[in-house]
């Protein structure tokens, strides 16, 4: 059994960014990634935009994956890759972790653990689409995987479900590819994508984005055939005598990412049902001492500047970490909120700003955020536009919080 | 009753019920039911209507059905010669569990036997949509051949599972009833399953011995029907394992083969045309499933009708596990729950997944497994009696099956009543899976002494019945798990993430002794895809796996059927499309 | 008058622009990068596009690239024909251009993946 101080599971931003940061600290760090290659999803997002906030460049997700790729190397920080984690089990000290790979099964022991993990995306059987199993339905993950990575076309004339960005960014894609993208159905009365990808993927090429409308049901036996697409409620849930079919070969669905917390849950951490993602204190820490989380596996975030942000802070505190007295005070959460994390305030406090990441349920104009501590708003600060798609960030002063005995946030709209 | 009493009683009764709109004519072995509908379910109903029960007697469904262009049985676009003009001593028609499972039992003897199927796998249809439940027989009357081969079936599974290498395992069944009062009825019909059907596991439980194995049953239940013997199976698992078994031991299977026509001359199958060419048989199996009647039709032996019934299965995510770890159901009396199913239930199976349903739905439909959103509510609502907990939330993936029922819903394993070198293996449905490897054994018997009037049938002897499954990296121990990647270290190469499916699975998949390069053919042998993201993340992988194993343009990979191909060429290179 | 929303920031600013008159006329604006944005996208906006290019390997059957500026937006097609033409078969790192100064628009196309033939 070899020891490290902290494993971080996932090369994905998240966790190149934490592995860095994780070995500034100066401890030893080994990274652990299921793939050939580092990088995780960026690998195929090969448009551009990513980097803005962290290096004010506009880079492809390969040139941002690269940035930290390098920086690894140069920092010859250990490397696992191709390397699969079949159990974590929690130790007195650490945890204890088998891994499997093309050399066979081995056992690393650490003190501390990083899960970025990463999402997934959510399948058509999920979102109930029915009628036969037709090929030509794919997420929008899996349709990039077939045409960057692999170089082939998933669809000559498709339909896209759902509007979140990666459905966006792939409708303009495929019609740089010269497929024919007929439309962009989302359930939703308001998009869920980026608006500069509303703009730049959809309006660009012409392509019609249908709010409130889903699609029901696929046609064709061997290769689909068409798609019937109903109008839907309020509720999202389709009106009778509304449906009308459209003929196509590939239905696109773009309807949801979820966070990949098989290994969390395997070590009996609890998830929140808003942010599908373990609850975390200010350190990015879960229920269990000494197991940190950050990326796409703790929340599903809109840019991947956050998630390096985040990561790095992660992978700093799981190097710091010392398994000290303290004790854990509830976030409460008032108004218009759709999540907030850190979910928990662990005392006592540190010295580093708390990152805060929230998203709102309905879209404000304007908005005041407010820290309630023992009854007293002791913080506000006031957002502009916040809509459902966009995540909101923010950084709180460790000192607003002391000796608190109830912490509450607040979300409320100013008229 | 002689058949012209029987023939002006059954006029009568369908007079009564819809004056001029049917009529019955009683042949020799059959009731043929005449006349026209615009409702399929008033179809199945009248014929229904016509069965004699304990009587030699099946029914024929020529009822027209108004406004419906009858379907064409979907063919394989491809056609060759690769079978043409080629002699076999058998030919089964319909590589489904039952042809598979007597075609590995006809080549113990030295014959020269073809498997084919219209599908790109084996088990396309029934034996792969199915819930994989080998079943204990409790529920099944006395007298039919579902009841006879039901406990033979049953008892020789785990011998054929170990032969094959496939898992099996006895998970129980609890049939539990909600009505208190019916226990002393429920105790008597334990006592004549065990006594007079051979169902010897059958007894009565309190429900508090139950709850203490299965927690999550509905505290409505007042006792439970307990089977020891019931298990589980993965259906297609087993259908290819004897599939592979029978190519072993020299059987040839053609996939991608469709009956087309056959040339019937005194009573025999001299030939049977297919798009991959002509060919000669001694003797033809039925085993066609949903379309054996349609075979029997082309043999002009057509003496029984099929009429397809839908059931929908649910899949739950692994993290529904709680639920159960057997096979539970509940019953209340009183209740009009279709009568042709016990009414479905929640099961745990090999894979250590929640397996839900199914619910039964007469169609007309003999290939079209679609599924509808009120299958899904409708089989929550019902199995949540059995286990509150269950959630739709939890549901990953659901397919829906078709059963070939005949309207007296028991099989027909006999020889053709006309032509005579047929036998029809029809009507199969469940229990199909439990009963396969007895009904295989006889079938096959039949057919070699039938064979042996003349000719000379030898036995195989080189026959191995033993076959080599793909190892499960997943249920092995670290240990074991290890020795086996230092061996081949494409075993520590993980493709599928979700159900932890190796490089080297998926290659032994693609190198198996029954080639078959579909995606589907590949999830079917070692579950990639099969796991929560229902192949997000494999798919591409596997597809270019197959691609490169077999030489094929990536755009030539197809889902599962013909035509159903994965990605288009791109532009790029200065290709065309 | 024409209405558009900016995406220079996630502030997402509700542009009115009057282009009645000679002189362009931005409003609804929380910054002059709003205004500078609705004036490029009224007379040549500009775009950058990312795609891939065929290579000669089979384990790395594409490798993505992107323009190394803006574009116009009226010239994305022609630069496209241009990338679905070429296959690329030596090595080459991120950065180096695939294809220089394509379709004479003093832009090159360069790769974001670094490709080894083989």
């Amino acid at each position: 059994m070899k020891h490290v101080h902290t494993i971080v599971i996932g090369g994905g931003p998240a966790g190149l960014a934490a592995a860095i940061s994780a070995h500034k600290q100066g401890v030893s760090v080994l990274l652990i990634e299921r793939e050939s290659k580092l990088g995780g999803i960026l690998k195929q997002c090969i448009h551009d935009g990513f980097g803005l906030d962290r290096f004010k460049e506009r880079l492809t997700g390969p040139e941002y994956a690269k940035r930290f790729i390098d920086e690894l190397d140069a920092l010859s920080i250990d490397v696992l890759l191709s390397t699969t984690v079949l159990h974590i089990a929690k130790e007195k000290e650490g945890y204890c972790l088998d891994v499997v790979n093309a050399d066979g099964v081995a056992r690393y022991s650490c003190k501390s653990l990083v899960l970025s993990t990463g999402c997934r995306e959510r399948t058509s059987r999920q979102v109930f689409i029915h009628g036969q199993r037709p090929s030509g339905v794919y997420t929008a993950g899996s349709a990039q995987y077939f045409m960057n990575i692999l170089g082939m076309l998933p669809t000559r004339r498709c339909v896209i479900l759902g509007s979140g960005d990666i459905g966006l960014i792939m409708a303009r894609r495929l019609s740089l590819e010269g497929a024919q993208v007929l439309g962009v159905y989302e359930a939703k009365p308001t998009p869920s994508g980026l608006t500069r990808n509303l703009l730049q993927c959809l309006e660009d090429y012409n392509i019609p984005l249908h709010l409130s409308h889903t699609v029901i049901k696929v046609y064709g036996d061997s290769r689909l055939e068409g798609v019937e697409i109903s109008k839907v409620d309020e509720n999202m849930h389709p009106i009778p005598g509304t449906s009308f079919r459209v003929d196509c070969d590939a239905l696109i669905l773009s309807v949801g990412l979820i966070p990949e917390n098989e290994l969390a849950e395997s070590l009996s951490i609890s998830l929140d049902p808003k942010t599908k993602g373990p609850f975390v204190n200010q350190y990015f820490m879960t229920e269990k001492e000494g197991c940190f989380i950050c990326g796409n596996a703790l929340h599903v975030n809109d840019l991947v500047d956050h998630v390096s942000y985040c990561a790095t802070k992660a992978g700093a505190y799981a190097a710091q970490y010392e398994n000290k007295k303290h004790y854990d005070q509830p976030v409460q959460v008032e108004g218009n909120f759709g999540y907030f994390i850190p979910q928990r305030i662990r005392y006592p406090l540190g010295e580093d700003p708390i990152a805060c990441y929230f998203r709102v349920n309905r879209e404000m104009k304007k908005a005041k955020f407010s820290l309630i501590v023992n009854d007293q708003i002791i913080y506000t600060k006031v957002f502009h536009h916040v809509k459902p798609p966009e995540m909101e960030f923010l950084e709180l002063k460790q000192d607003l919080f002391k000796g608190a005995k109830t912490i509450s946030v607040k979300m409320e709209e100013l008229l | 009753m002689n058949v012209h009493s029987l023939e002006k009683r059954l006029n009568r009764m369908l007079y009564k019920l819809y004056p001029g709109q049917f009529s019955v004519q009683v042949t020799d072995d059959s009731i043929v039911v005449k006349g026209f509908s615009e409702d399929w379910n008033q179809i199945v109903d009248v014929c229904q209507r016509c069965v004699v029960k304990n009587s030699s007697y099946h029914v024929v469904n020529d009822i027209k059905f108004l406004n419906h262009e009858p379907k064409q049985m979907l063919v394989p676009h491809k056609t060759s010669q690769q079978y043409d003009q080629k002699h076999y001593d058998v030919v089964i028609i319909g590589a489904g569990i039952s042809g598979a499972s007597i075609a590995r039992e006809l080549s113990r003897f030295d014959l020269s036997i073809l498997l084919l199927d219209k599908e790109t796998d084996v088990a396309m249809h029934a034996s792969s949509k199915n819930d994989g439940e080998v079943h204990p027989g409790v529920d099944l009357p006395k007298g039919s051949l579902k009841q006879k081969y039901v406990v033979r079936g049953n008892r020789m599974y785990d011998r054929i599972c170990k032969e094959l290498d496939v898992p099996f395992y006895r998970r129980g069944q609890y049939v539990g009833f909600t009505q208190g009062w019916l226990r002393p009825v429920v105790e008597a019909f334990a006592l004549q399953r065990r006594v007079e059907c051979g169902v010897d596991d059958t007894r009565v439980i309190s429900a508090k011995e139950a709850f203490k194995r299965e927690p999550n049953l509905s505290k409505d239940i007042q006792f439970v029907l307990y089977n020891t013997s019931a298990g589980c199976v993965s259906p297609y698992g087993l259908t290819i394992a004897y599939a592979e078994n029978a190519v072993m031991n020299g059987a040839e299977i053609a996939l991608n083969t469709a009956v087309l026509d056959m040339k019937v001359q005194k009573g025999k199958i001299v030939s049977i045309q297919t798009n991959q060419g002509i060919i000669y048989p001694k003797i033809v199996i039925n085993c066609a499933g949903v379309f054996a009647e349609d075979i029997a039709r082309m043999a002009k032996d057509r003496f029984y009708s099929i009429h397809p019934r839908r059931g929908t299965d649910l899949i739950l995510d692994k993290k529904a596990n709680f639920l159960t770890k057997s096979i539970v159901s509940t019953k209340t009396l009183g209740q009009q729950a279709n009568q042709h199913t016990k009414g479905g239930g929640i099961m745990r199976t090999v894979e250590d997944t929640i397996l839900v349903g199914p619910n039964a739905q007469e169609t007309y439909e003999k290939e079209d497994f679609s599924t509808y959103p009120e299958d899904i509510d409708t089989i929550i609502a019902r199995q949540s009696r059995t286990c509150p907990k269950l959630a739709k939330k939890d549901v990953i993936a659901y397919y829906t099956g078709i059963r070939a029922a005949t309207f007296e819903e028991d099989y027909i394993l006999e020889w053709g009543h006309h032509t005579k070198n047929l036998y029809h293996v029809a009507g199969i449905q469940s229990p199909g899976l439990t009963t396969a490897p007895a009904v295989a054994v006889d079938v096959s018997h039949a057919v070699v002494e039938r064979l042996r009037i003349y000719q000379e049938v030898k036995e195989n002897k080189a026959f191995d019945p033993i076959r080599k499954g793909i190892p499960m990296l997943r249920t092995m121990s670290l240990q074991e798990r290890n020795d086996l990647v230092r061996k081949n270290p494409d075993y520590g190469i993980m493709v599928c993430r979700c159900e932890e499916i190796s490089k080297g699975e998926i290659l032994d998949a693609l190198r198996s002794p029954l080639k078959v390069h579909t995606l589907d053919a590949v999830k079917r042998r070692c579950r990639p895809g099969m796991g929560r993201c229902q192949g997000g993340f494999c798919a591409p992988l596997v597809a270019k796996m197959i691609s490169d194993e077999y030489q094929i343009p990536l755009e030539e990979v197809i889902k599962s059927t013909d035509g159903s191909n994965l990605v288009y060429k791109s532009k790029k290179g200065g290709a065309s499309y | 008058m024409k209405e558009m929303i900016c995406i220079v920031c996630p502030n997402g600013c509700h542009l009115k622009i009057d282009a009645s008159k000679e002189e362009i006329k931005v409003t609804g604006n929380l910054c002059p990068r709003g205004e500078a944005f609705a004036r490029a996208e009224m007379t040549c906006p500009m775009r950058t596009i990312s795609s891939t290019v065929k290579t000669t390997s089979s384990v790395q059957p594409v490798v993505s690239v992107k323009v190394s500026q803006e574009i116009p937006k009226s010239k994305i097609f022609d630069v496209m024909d241009q990338i679905q033409s070429v296959v690329l078969d030596h090595d080459l790192d991120v950065g180096q251009p695939i294809i220089q100064n394509v379709c004479d628009l003093g832009v090159d196309v360069i790769l974001t993946t670094s490709f080894r033939n083989g």
